[in-house]
């Protein structure tokens, strides 16, 4: 598996739209963080009372979850990431080259998922780094309580990224593959959430497949106004591994039966 | 030891068959040509091998084993068209290949030396022309000198003096004593270096075996006259000969292998009253026998 993953590094060392975006995208991390960081403080200057309505969201032990929270929504970029990785292999065939040169379909596939967790990975580390300077710079000391956030961003990480990278192999083309999943992730999930919450179970929403890692990070202070139903963190982090599971599933079979 | 073993292998895509049913052997040291028109099935075939494509029913066996990654990667395979990383230059793409094979790191200058593409190996793969893409794939293939090679219409997109090139080190891998598979539809080009062939025609293999045997079952004897409608009537009568046909210019007629003297036909006509002002005695050519093969299967 290391050997696969140096030929992986091979493809994307020199892949300038890689890091380029991969780099705007980490930074974006920080960036939408420090906006929404000036944003509190200037109202709180303004506005004194608001700090004794709302608690400090940047201060320990609220910033692991508000910044986990903020970085939520920067989650399609490393999944366009994927998707163009992938969709790239397809448009050259250099996916067919690859197994003509010796990797099993298994391998390209493995290799693939492995890319998929050093991104939740590297995502995971930037979040704890930006919240642990966030949180450094607000008014309370270093606290680990709430530090399971880093964990959630991790799962949602790996939800979103592997979904990505599903949607890849089934479409192959790039554009499909995008539209699918911004239109799914953005707008469709949460119309489907609302009406099966509305019309058949108040709780059974919460099993979507991006639900239930967003509903681990919910908006700071805002959990049981929006999500007052939600099952208990446990059963959501089951729920998401479960779709990990079928996700993996579906990319082998797919991949593993088709004509490439 | 056979390196190909190929039995009953059929492909489906949808309603449409592409391969019925194909069973043959490729024998070590040979240069197999795959010979068929285009959409025979000749590209089906070798992704199947190559695990690109899976068959609908039917088996194969790479070096008498059950194929499976570690037997492509002791294979140099170069399918259908140059598959490379566009954004990178020919040599990190051949690093890649090298980095999958396992082997042929510290070959890379050397195959790339081989294909003369040593003065563009920094350049992008998306800046090099048709050819020499087709180059840099068939560099990947040889890297690590793997004792089998398999090429898919190889001197696609080449000009004259590349395919020359091509059909030099194709003879040249042979004589080294390597197994070469090669697919075409350029039957001159199969004709020129293969020892074997199988011809391929609408996903049916109509025939297999070594070129000699395929080819040399028949002799033609071109023969010209003044008069070609009296030689014509004059050798309808031709004792052993097996048929006759008129062309534009010459009289043919076919004979079994070994069967024609060409010193008795021409005594023969001569003392009936013919002189000939042609005679010729022609292996019969990879594409009379294909179009003979491929129209009586229509």
């Amino acid at each position: 598996m290391i050997n696969n993953l140096k030929t992986e590094w091979l493809k994307i060392k020199n892949y300038k739209a890689f890091w380029i975006f991969l780099s705007l995208y980490l930074i974006s991390i920080i960036a939408i963080n420090y906006i929404a960081f000036e944003i509190y403080h200037q109202t709180v200057k303004q506005e004194p009372m608001a700090a004794s309505m709302i608690s400090d969201p940047y201060a320990f032990p609220n910033v692991w979850q508000t910044v986990g929270y903020m970085g939520s929504w920067l989650l399609y970029f490393p999944g366009i990431i994927i998707i163009l990785l992938t969709s790239n292999e397809f448009t050259f065939k250099t996916h067919r080259q690859n197994i003509i040169d010796g990797w099993s379909r298994k391998d390209f596939v493995h290799t693939k998922l492995l890319l998929v967790f050093i991104l939740s990975v590297i995502v995971t580390i930037i979040s704890a780094v930006t919240a642990v300077i966030f949180g450094l710079a607000s008014s309370e000391p270093f606290s680990s309580d709430g530090i399971v956030n880093v964990f959630y961003v991790f799962l949602q990480s790996l939800s979103y990224i592997s979904l990505a990278l599903l949607l890849a192999v089934l479409f192959r083309r790039s554009g499909v593959a995008l539209i699918v999943f911004f239109l799914y992730g953005l707008i469709f999930e949460s119309i489907i959430y609302g009406l099966i919450n509305r019309y058949i179970n108040d709780q059974a929403g919460y099993f979507l497949p991006l639900q239930g890692t967003d509903v681990l990070l919910p908006m700071p202070f805002g959990n049981k106004i929006f999500y007052n139903h939600a099952p208990e963190p446990v059963v959501l982090i089951i729920s998401s591994l479960v779709y990990l599971g079928l996700y993996y599933f579906f990319l082998m079979r797919k991949f593993e039966n088709d004509d490439l | 030891m056979s390196i190909l073993k190929v039995e009953n292998l059929h492909k489906n895509y949808g309603n449409i068959q592409a391969l019925k049913g194909v069973t043959f052997t490729v024998p070590q040291g040979s240069v197999f040509g795959i010979l068929g028109p285009n959409g025979s099935g000749k590209t089906t075939l070798l992704g199947i091998i190559m695990d690109i494509l899976k068959a609908t029913s039917g088996t194969f066996q790479l070096f008498d084993e059950t194929p499976g990654p570690q037997h492509r990667r002791q294979i140099g395979t170069l399918l259908e068209t140059p598959n490379f990383y566009h954004y990178l230059s020919g040599e990190k793409n051949l690093r890649i290949a090298a980095s999958i094979k396992g082997k042929g790191e510290n070959d890379i200058a050397r195959v790339l030396e081989l294909v003369d593409l040593t003065k563009r190996k920094g350049s992008k793969f998306s800046s090099y022309s048709l050819g020499m893409k087709q180059r840099l794939a068939v560099a990947s293939t040889l890297l690590g000198n793997p004792q089998v090679l398999i090429f898919d219409e190889p001197t696609n997109g080449l000009d004259p003096v590349g395919i020359a090139d091509t059909r030099e080190l194709i003879k040249k891998l042979n004589r080294e004593g390597k197994t070469i598979i090669m697919a075409s539809h350029l039957l001159d080009e199969v004709e020129k270096v293969c020892t074997h062939a199988a011809i391929l025609q609408r996903g049916v293999l109509l025939t297999h075996g070594h070129v000699d045997e395929i080819l040399i079952n028949e002799d033609i004897v071109e023969l010209g006259a003044e008069n070609k409608e009296q030689l014509m009537a004059l050798l309808k009568n031709y004792p052993q000969s097996l048929s006759l046909k008129s062309t534009d210019q010459y009289v043919e007629v076919v004979f079994r292998s070994g069967e024609a003297t060409l010193g008795k036909i021409n005594e023969y006509c001569f003392s009936n009253g013919v002189v000939l002002n042609h005679l010729r005695l022609r292996r019969k050519s990879l594409e009379t026998k294909f179009f003979e093969l491929t129209s009586t299967n229509n």
